[in-house]
């Protein structure tokens, strides 16, 4: 079991921190700015209708029509337990490919709005600190301070995959 | 020169810019920037000894300098997919774990997936040729392709280092070849070694296909091949002497080809394969599937495009006639998509050949298999899914169906009993039937099982079809005398499974003393299907036109509520439970006075029910699409379709929602 936390973890593992150096793009969210990485990202677009899927949580917004393919959307303020805003002219859908229990699969994140893509160095990136639990190392990246902002780097392969995100309110608030 | 982390940010770059570029921008200006810079990336990749990202790189240059005239969408996703590709070939590579070893051919997954492809195949048409050897031992024709059969498996084999396969193909290869040599004449022990071989490597392909589930097949190789050695060593019989097999007490051999065989059965099946191979292509299953997927979305946009507002606003014939043209081809395109899917179900049925053969004989009953129909297609998925249903029934047929010769002859019938399978087209389904001239079914017997087992209180009243029908309940087996085929009380609530899953149907007629049809109803395909589109509220469900009885709009007095919970529904002198779908799915209806809402009643395994919904939009052909893992929890939605306006609808499962009615019911 250590050996799995190790092998997922690639600051413990003492892989090159160069793992999480790179280019990344950032969204806001609530009063937060956050980053997943440039290469998990398919496609950004505006907010489109929303087929509801019944009998799922709250922050599954149901499934869209991405040029033939069916793609759940998560509404990622619903998510982390944030508080709901009206969707707006800046709301769009980042469309990300995540790792799948078999094999990959295309999800759409609903965020306020696209900010910028930033290219991190490691200098840049830190680990997340420690809130007590192992919350920050299960979906966190790490934070990058770029002119005095701190982003929130996410694993979106992990974030999409784990039902449970309450642990996150702890690092935002 | 570039180091492998510089590599690496470079690629992010290159994301970058494709995420971030204007929609409308052509993708084809990219490849004037981009291919120095990925020609640099093998270079540098090279000299760093990264051979695979080298690679990759090199694949990108060439999607973007070989397309000419890019299709934006899709050249836009074979780069992402390429450069992620890449990434992470960079990083292997930048890992120190992956030592460039290279691996022996024999560890290539790819080729072995080809080799257990194209052996399974070969294992087919022997299997057919060695009954056909059967009925003619010197049919040179057919010795020599069953030689050449186990010849090529024998040599992939080698190549992939698989000694067990190659020694028993091997073996095999000789007996066929003294035969071919005149030397050896394959009497039935020989045809059986033959076909145990088969079965041996059959085996092997198993395991190799999935070879976490269970440990290579070794066992029985010394005794099989032994026995195939025994054949070599008997003595041979010179000049071609045909066998005459003690008929009357070897119990049931294949008769000879019978006249009413239909022209596609084994005789013509050599002659068919050879034309199939030379003008075929082997395509990978996901590439189909992602045509026809696309064909599918075609025939959307297409609609989106004729059912414009703006359109008829621009009075051109011009415009009406190039329209009309679009559509026609669509639709042809859609048409010829799905018929790559489909597969003629001949080979299935030559399957079932072998299967009488063998069971005829372990029940000492003459029986001769007739088949009708081969060259009717049907999806793919659905003749593989159709195997074991039809290996059940046939079994059933020779068990329970057919009876001694000794029995049919005091019936004043031929020995040889008679199994027939068929297919046919029947509007837009295919019929196919599982049809024996056995005793037929005992209904009174079948009666006193169902009482017993309590399935039923009385069987007065219940018409034969019902009766008959008592079969597929779960459990359920008349066998007098259980034997290791059939007779274990599983089975034929399995076939009505598989049936069911396929969207079929299943139907049995019997006439006591004359014998026994199966009849399954099935569809041509399972990626499509014919939808009523309801609405419920702002939402549109897709309900399965095949599981739809009827649709009606309630009266004041249909539909009863029952110790205040239930609700009801007097349809037709019948009291159906009633389902409202916006109670089910929590969405606010537009009303909820069934006056004003429209009942579609509907028939699935288990009974009718009926399903109040807002209103009704109309009949629409849809491609089922899987909504995913990530709903996989979700109950009584079976998929999702695009709508004609591109929206996404959802698509009722019928039967979950009548059994989960059932479940929450009092």
């Amino acid at each position: 079991m250590s050996a799995s936390v190790l092998s997922q973890n690639p600051v413990a593992a003492g892989a090159p921190l160069d793992v999480r150096s790179g280019k990344y793009l950032t969204f806001a969210l609530s009063n937060e700015e956050f980053g997943i990485r440039v290469l998990k990202v398919r496609e950004i677009m505006g907010l489109q209708e929303i087929t509801a899927v019944p009998q799922t949580p709250a922050h599954v917004k149901g499934v869209i029509n991405l040029r033939g393919r069916v793609v759940p959307v998560i509404d990622l303020r619903l998510k982390f337990g944030l508080p709901t805003a009206e969707y707006s002219q800046r709301t769009c859908i980042i469309v990300t490919q995540v790792q799948g229990e078999s094999g990959p699969l295309m999800m759409g994140i609903v965020v306020d709005g696209v900010s910028e893509v930033l290219n991190l160095s490691d200098q840049e990136i830190e680990d997340t600190p420690d809130f007590g639990e192992d919350i920050g190392n299960r979906y966190l990246l790490g934070m990058a301070k770029v002119k005095g902002k701190v982003k929130i780097l996410l694993d979106i392969d992990k974030v999409l995959s784990t039902q449970d995100l309450n642990g996150l309110n702890s690092i935002l608030h | 020169m570039l180091k492998l982390e510089e590599i690496g940010h470079l690629i992010d770059d290159l994301a970058v810019q494709l995420v971030m570029r204007q929609p409308d921008a052509p993708i084809g200006a990219l490849a004037g920037a981009w291919v120095p810079q990925l020609a640099g990336i093998v270079e540098s990749a090279r000299a760093e000894g990264a051979i695979q990202a080298a690679e990759s790189a090199g694949s990108l240059i060439a999607l973007l300098t070989a397309t000419e005239a890019p299709g934006a969408e899709g050249l836009s996703e074979q780069l992402q997919a390429g450069l992620t590709e890449l990434e992470r070939a960079v990083r292997e590579a930048g890992s120190p774990k992956t030592a460039a070893n290279s691996p022996s051919l024999a560890q290539d997954p790819e080729l072995m997936s080809d080799f257990v492809l194209e052996s399974g195949e070969h294992l087919a048409s022997i299997e057919t040729q060695a009954l056909m050897l059967e009925r003619d031992p010197c049919d040179a024709e057919t010795l020599n392709a069953v030689f050449r059969a186990f010849h090529t498996i024998k040599g992939l084999a080698g190549f992939l280092e698989l000694w067990h396969v190659q020694k028993v193909a091997h073996e095999t290869e000789t007996v066929l070849d003294r035969a071919r040599n005149g030397e050896l004449t394959l009497t039935p022990p020989a045809i059986d070694a033959i076909l145990a071989s088969a079965d041996y490597l059959r085996r092997w392909l198993r395991y190799l296909e999935a070879p976490g589930t269970n440990g290579p097949p070794v066992g029985g190789e010394e005794a099989l091949l032994a026995r195939i050695r025994g054949v070599c060593a008997a003595p041979a019989e010179l000049g071609g002497g045909h066998p005459e097999p003690d008929r009357d007490e070897q119990p049931a051999e294949l008769p000879p080809a019978h006249p009413e065989t239909s022209e596609a059965g084994p005789k013509g099946a050599p002659a068919e394969a050879r034309r199939g191979s030379a003008n075929a292509v082997r395509v990978d299953t996901a590439k189909l599937d992602l045509l026809v997927e696309m064909a599918g979305e075609m025939v959307i946009a297409e609609s989106l495009v004729r059912q414009d507002p703006d359109l008829p606003t621009l009075k051109s014939t011009r415009l009406q006639r190039n329209m009309a043209q679009l559509t026609r081809i669509t639709q042809e395109l859609q048409k010829t998509a799905m018929a790559m899917r489909l597969v003629p179900v001949g080979p299935l049925f030559r399957r079932m050949a072998r299967l009488v053969r063998d069971l005829s004989r372990q029940f000492g009953k003459r029986v001769e298999m007739v088949t009708a129909g081969d060259e009717i297609e049907l999806d793919r998925t659905i003749v593989e899914e159709l195997a074991d249903p039809l290996m059940h029934m046939v079994r059933n047929a020779l068990d329970h169906g057919l009876e001694t010769p000794r029995e049919r002859r005091a019936a004043g019938k031929t020995e040889t009993g008679r199994v027939t399978l068929s297919a046919q087209h029947r509007g837009g389904q295919v019929l196919i039937e599982i049809a024996d001239d056995g005793r037929g079914l005992d209904r009174e017997r079948i009666a006193a099982k169902a009482i017993e087992r309590k399935l039923i209180a009385t069987a007065e009243g219940l018409t034969d079809t019902e009766v008959f029908n008592l079969v597929f309940e779960p459990g359920f087996s008349t066998a007098a005398v259980v034997t290791n085929v059939s007779g274990r009380g599983v089975g034929m609530d399995v076939v009505r499974r598989h049936i069911d899953k396929l969207r079929g149907r299943i139907e049995i007629r019997s006439v006591p003393g004359q014998g026994t049809t199966f009849t399954l109803k099935l569809p041509l395909t399972l990626a499509i299907i014919d939808g009523l589109v309801v609405r419920v509220g702002a939402e549109r469900y897709i309900v399965p036109l095949f599981s739809v009885r009827e649709m009606l709009r309630p009266k004041e007095d249909t539909i009863w509520t029952v110790k205040q919970r239930a609700e009801m529904a007097l349809v037709r002198e019948a009291l159906l439970p009633v389902l409202r779908l916006y109670k089910r799915f929590q969405v606010t209806p537009a009303s909820t006075d069934p006056r004003a809402s429209v009942m579609i009643v509907g028939e699935v395994e288990g009974g009718r029910f009926c399903l109040l919904v807002d209103e009704l939009i109309g009949k629409q052909e849809v491609v089922i699409k899987s909504l995913g893992e990530t709903f996989k929890g979700v109950s009584g939605i079976a998929g999702g379709a695009i709508l004609g306006d591109g929206r996404v609808g959802l698509i009722l499962d019928l039967e979950r929602l009548f059994k989960e009615r059932a479940d929450a019911g009092p």
